[in-house]
């Protein structure tokens, strides 16, 4: 998702070709041409520039409506909807080809990751060690950071891990339902053991309306993520 | 000192009309090809190809054109005339075909957007969808739209966005 302006120009894309299974955009205005996950113009009169990102995120509609139940959703074409993806696209797309592989990862290239980029670092997590494991901490950079599963069990949220005003480097645990004093609790700290729901807030505790500071994160296939993050570490989870 | 026929100083003026616009139309299409790797010296000139072929087809058309004129005073015979039109056509053709990007004609992008309020949408609750909030206005794009289009060009609150994926 990116801001479509450069120096107060307006900018509207269109799908014009494709760079490495990654596709290209091409703005009317000027004609340049943008990798969509870098956001940067690769030829054009623009080419160098980058757009800012905007911050998102790959939630379930019932945790985005939750949290946002005055929000607005894109409303279907019905002209285009027998033309929409099937409910289950990303599994088919698994199988799909690839012209690109990093064989010497151990990684399939359509292995889904959660990409990070910030802090100075690129670091990639395999989606699966988050959906067995929930919460992640690790660090990016040399900036800890907290990967986290929704309680829906598909979406994904990323924190610097760091409380503000809190000296000490916290760990968070995840907690069961029914056993914590807010219902919206999803992870306890190890600071003062104050509850933090999906949004990184905390909801109860010495903590209470402290919240931590995202980290923006995309989902994306290793082969694709590797491909434009050359210098990208992986995060290789401890085996139970 | 011999001259050159008609027929044959038409083809070399025709000929390298012909094979140029060829190259500039076919050559971007062969490089951003899917499935394919793209390298990086070669796409950055096929983009360029791309950016500048216009003016160049033009001129080439323009050429073919004009050679095409030179032959029609000359030679008499309908079927070297005929022949030699289409030859020139040709290359105007192979410029307005350049004109059309393959992947524009086939990926077209979702705008003006229209939403719904969330309680009013029928989607699933498993389903995903790419959220935003921009100042007062929260949005979200259903990952299996989106993912047809592949770009959505919205404006959220005043700012100017597109939705990729």
């Amino acid at each position: 998702m990116w801001r479509a302006e450069v120096d107060g120009l307006r900018l509207r894309f269109h799908l014009a070709g494709i760079n490495d299974q990654n596709f290209l955009m091409r703005d009317e205005e000027t004609g340049s041409f943008w990798q969509q996950i870098t956001g940067a113009a690769v030829s054009g009169p623009l080419a160098g520039r980058h757009l800012t990102l905007v911050a998102s995120d790959e939630l379930t509609f019932a945790t985005w409506k939750a949290e946002e139940p005055q929000g607005t959703v894109l409303h279907e074409r019905a002209a285009d909807i027998s033309l929409y993806s099937k409910k289950d696209w990303d599994v088919r797309m698994l199988r799909a080809p690839t012209v690109i592989s990093y064989p010497e990862s151990g990684l399939p290239p359509r292995e889904l990751m959660i990409g990070l980029h910030g802090f100075g670092a690129s670091r990639a997590f395999p989606l699966a060690a988050l959906l067995r494991d929930k919460v992640i901490q690790d660090h990016l950079g040399s900036e800890p950071v907290l990967l986290v599963l929704g309680a829906d069990g598909h979406s994904v949220r990323v924190f610097h891990r760091r409380i503000p005003g809190a000296s000490s480097t916290p760990d968070f645990y995840r907690v069961l339902a029914g056993q914590t004093a807010s219902p919206a609790a999803l992870l306890m700290d190890s600071v003062d053991g104050s509850e933090w729901n999906f949004q990184g807030c905390a909801v109860s505790g010495k903590a209470t309306g402290v919240c931590l500071e995202r980290v923006e994160s995309i989902k994306d296939y290793w082969f694709d993520w590797r491909h434009f993050n050359p210098a990208t570490t992986v995060f290789r989870a401890k085996q139970n | 000192m011999k001259t050159i026929a008609p027929g044959r100083r038409l083809l070399l003026y025709l000929v390298p009309c012909l094979l140029a616009s060829f190259v500039l139309l076919v050559y971007p299409v062969y490089v951003i090809r899917p499935f394919r790797a793209q390298g990086v010296r070669e796409l950055g000139v096929a983009l360029a190809v791309t950016r500048y072929r216009a003016p160049i087809m033009l001129a080439l058309a323009a050429a073919a054109f004009a050679a095409l004129a030179w032959y029609w005073r000359r030679e008499r015979r309908w079927f070297r005339r005929t022949a030699a039109t289409v030859a020139a056509l040709a290359v105007a053709g192979i410029g307005l075909a350049s004109r059309i990007n393959i992947y524009e004609l086939m990926f077209h992008p979702l705008g003006p957007p229209d939403f719904m309020a969330a309680g009013q949408s029928k989607l699933d609750g498993d389903e995903m969808v790419i959220s935003i909030r921009v100042g007062a206005v929260a949005r979200a794009y259903p990952i299996r739209n989106i993912s047809y289009y592949h770009i959505v060009n919205d404006l959220v609150d005043g700012v100017p966005i597109v939705a990729t994926y």
